[in-house]
């Protein structure tokens, strides 16, 4: 790569940066093309034409002024979960509890925000610092086995997922229920919501707090020592030790952090949205999160892309299921083949000739 | 309370566990952790009420189920073994593409909202063991269950007898403890790792088809309900052994019976009680691997890789 700085007649930074940048998008951007395919084959099967279910997805999340904010409302918890799932895979952890810290971090939100009565500019960063807490404390147990007994955090956070679900489902039902025939909270105070944009959907600052930490871990991960000791970790854990870094202090920082992050995704839905904490109020966004991590191959700015991609996809499906009738989980199917190509690592010559030569 | 009733419901709930229990205790003893359980199940589950309510014949809704629930072990095979993928990603993958699969093709193959319910189904018919039926209480508990609880209950020691009696369990198991070990001697390792999968499918279908023709006889969205978690948190629970698995899914079940039947007569809340499984896994995985880290190597603890 150097060579060509040194001999590139055009423009000194042109084509550097497309150089740099265009082989990181070829794999994502070949992973969402086979799985438009495959899922077109798929609406082509049940008896639908797959160039119409796709303008409609494309027009009920793009086209407009209500369906863009509809995506945008769509793509803000991903924007925390997908984060924080990229940071702790990065590191060489896979945080599935995102689902879980969640939940906690929504928990806690919607506790704070209508147990705590505090004034307009003090309410909703409390609710916010609650949340983080709530997530970084779901994260810690799988965390600290990890780093003490060498259990797999995978399988820790996997249980921690159901125990969140269960235990907010319990607190929601019964004891602290607000009175009324929903399974919620009480209301928050209105000065611990977060600010709504718009009256058309519920974007909200929380989009805004998701870019900004997105764009605050890209300068972390690439200009600060944790950054790089985090990416040599996830490279090689035993190499990362050996020369030098506390694999175990780094681990259990960055599993707290993702989990503080995916707790924002709760305080977000919570504090932004619904304004109370219901019971189960996650179609599964933790989980999303996986997706847009590995679509945006763990880059903090690729989460950007990757959640409005799939913001989009998740606004699109439903206006796809009210005008089509093709089910929205069409868009789930489309998701998780994405993921499933992306996980390959085949080991064919010229796919490996072609990372070789598309190394940065 | 009833302790017929809630007997009879605990076996009723272990069988679908069982056999996800006993299809992942295999992979697992061949040192690939299947995570994906709960996505063969799904996939069974509705391609076997869906062929029974096309075909109306029983066997071939278990042949269409055990076959879909084995092509997506093959799948998640495949991505793992041929083409190096990450066993965990591919799983959650693999999982949440069954989820979505079937509820597409529950809306706009079956035209159903949520829930298939064909009005004529074929049923398992309960099988009478004339002698066992003698026996005074347990007697109306053994006997008088569809086939596939008694599978699920013979598979049991199916599994155990083939881990631990056979030529093929142990490269099973010797996969499983020392991959590069067994490749030395000869073994072919992907392809071991590759028939538990199967296996895998082969049990976690026949734990689908009786969840949508056993103990329901309807297809819904995401009916499993986590039982592959439960199923995991089982085989964790018991470190993959046969035998103590399936006392673990056992007491499980018996936990679920008592959700489902202690609302009636007590306050406790039914969530608090479907926490154990999870909360025990928990615990289990926490005591092992202290354990582990105590028992054989003082070095081992600063060891950041997982055992």
């Amino acid at each position: 790569m150097s060579g060509d700085l040194a001999t590139s007649p055009v423009g000194s930074w042109a084509r550097p940066i497309a150089a740099r940048v265009l082989p990181r998008l070829a794999e994502p951007l070949a992973a969402v093309m086979i799985a438009f395919v495959l899922g077109g084959l798929l609406v082509l099967l049940l008896g639908y034409n797959p160039l119409l279910v796709y303008a409609t997805l494309l027009r009920g999340s793009l086209i407009g002024w209500p369906n863009v904010l509809a995506t945008l409302q769509m793509m803000s918890p991903l924007l925390f979960t997908g984060l924080a799932v990229s940071l702790s895979l990065r590191a060489g952890l896979i945080n599935v509890g995102a689902e879980g810290q969640m939940l906690i971090g929504g928990l806690c939100a919607g506790v704070v925000g209508y147990a705590v009565r505090l004034p307009a500019p003090l309410a909703a960063p409390t609710c916010l610092v609650a949340a983080m807490l709530g997530g970084a404390l779901w994260a810690a147990l799988p965390a600290w086995l990890r780093v003490s007994y060498s259990v797999s955090e995978l399988v820790v956070c996997l249980m921690m997922n159901p125990i969140a679900k269960l235990l907010t489902s319990y607190l929601a039902t019964r004891p602290l229920k607000a009175p009324g025939p929903t399974n919620k909270l009480p209301d928050i105070s209105a000065a611990a919501g977060l600010t709504n944009f718009s009256i058309f959907a519920q974007v909200n600052t929380g989009l805004l707090i998701g870019l900004l930490l997105c764009g605050a871990f890209a300068v972390v991960n690439l200009r600060t020592r944790p950054g790089l000791e985090w990416k040599l970790m996830g490279l090689n854990a035993r190499f990362a030790h050996y020369s030098g870094i506390q694999v175990r202090r780094r681990a259990v920082a960055i599993m707290l952090i993702s989990g503080a992050v995916a707790g924002l995704a709760g305080a977000e839905q919570v504090l932004g949205e619904y304004h109370a904490f219901y019971d189960s109020f996650s179609p599964g966004y933790g989980f999303d999160g996986i997706a847009v991590a590995m679509l945006a191959k763990l880059n903090p700015i690729g989460v950007i892309f990757a959640a409005f991609l799939f913001g989009a996809l998740n606004s699109g499906g439903d206006v796809l299921q009210m005008l089509t009738g093709v089910d929205k989980d069409l868009v789930r199917v489309l998701q998780f083949i994405i993921v499933l190509v992306l996980s390959a690592r085949p080991s064919w010559r010229w796919y490996k000739a072609w990372r070789e030569a598309s190394r940065p | 309370m009833n302790l017929h009733a809630l007997l009879l419901a605990a076996i009723r709930l272990s069988t679908p566990l069982l056999f996800a229990a006993m299809g992942g205790a295999l992979t697992y003893q061949a040192g690939m952790l299947n995570i994906a359980l709960d996505g063969f199940m799904i996939v069974a589950a509705f391609f076997g009420v869906a062929t029974a309510a096309a075909t109306g014949s029983l066997a071939l809704a278990v042949i269409a189920a055990v076959v879909s629930a084995i092509l997506l072990a093959a799948l998640l095979a495949t991505f793992n073994l041929r083409l190096n993928a990450d066993i965990f990603i591919a799983g959650i993958a693999v999982t949440f593409l069954s989820y979505g699969l079937t509820g597409l093709l529950l809306k706009n193959l079956l035209g159903q909202e949520g829930v298939f319910a064909p009005p004529a189904i074929p049923r398992f018919t309960p099988i009478r063991l004339p002698l066992v039926e003698e026996i005074p209480l347990l007697g109306s508990l053994l006997s008088g269950q569809t086939i596939l609880v008694y599978a699920a209950f013979l598979s049991v020691p199916v599994v155990a007898w083939s881990l631990y009696r056979t030529r093929w369990g142990l490269r099973v198991r010797m996969v499983g403890a020392a991959p590069d070990a067994a490749e030395a001697a000869g073994i072919r390792v992907g392809r071991i790792k590759a028939q538990t999968m199967l296996l895998s499918g082969l049990f976690c279908g026949l734990g689908g088809v009786y969840l949508s023709l056993g103990y329901l006889s309807l297809f819904a969205r995401e009916m499993t309900g986590e039982r592959g978690l439960i199923a995991l948190a089982a085989i964790f629970f018991a470190r993959g052994r046969p035998f103590r698995t399936a006392a673990a899914v056992l007491m499980f079940g018996c936990m679920s019976a008592l959700a489902v039947e202690l609302p009636q007569v007590t306050t406790i809340a039914p969530e608090l009680l479907q926490l154990v499984p999870y909360l025990a896994a928990v615990a289990a995985l926490g005591v092992i691997g202290a354990r582990n880290v105590r028992g054989r190597d003082r070095h081992a603890a600063w060891r950041f890789e997982i055992e």
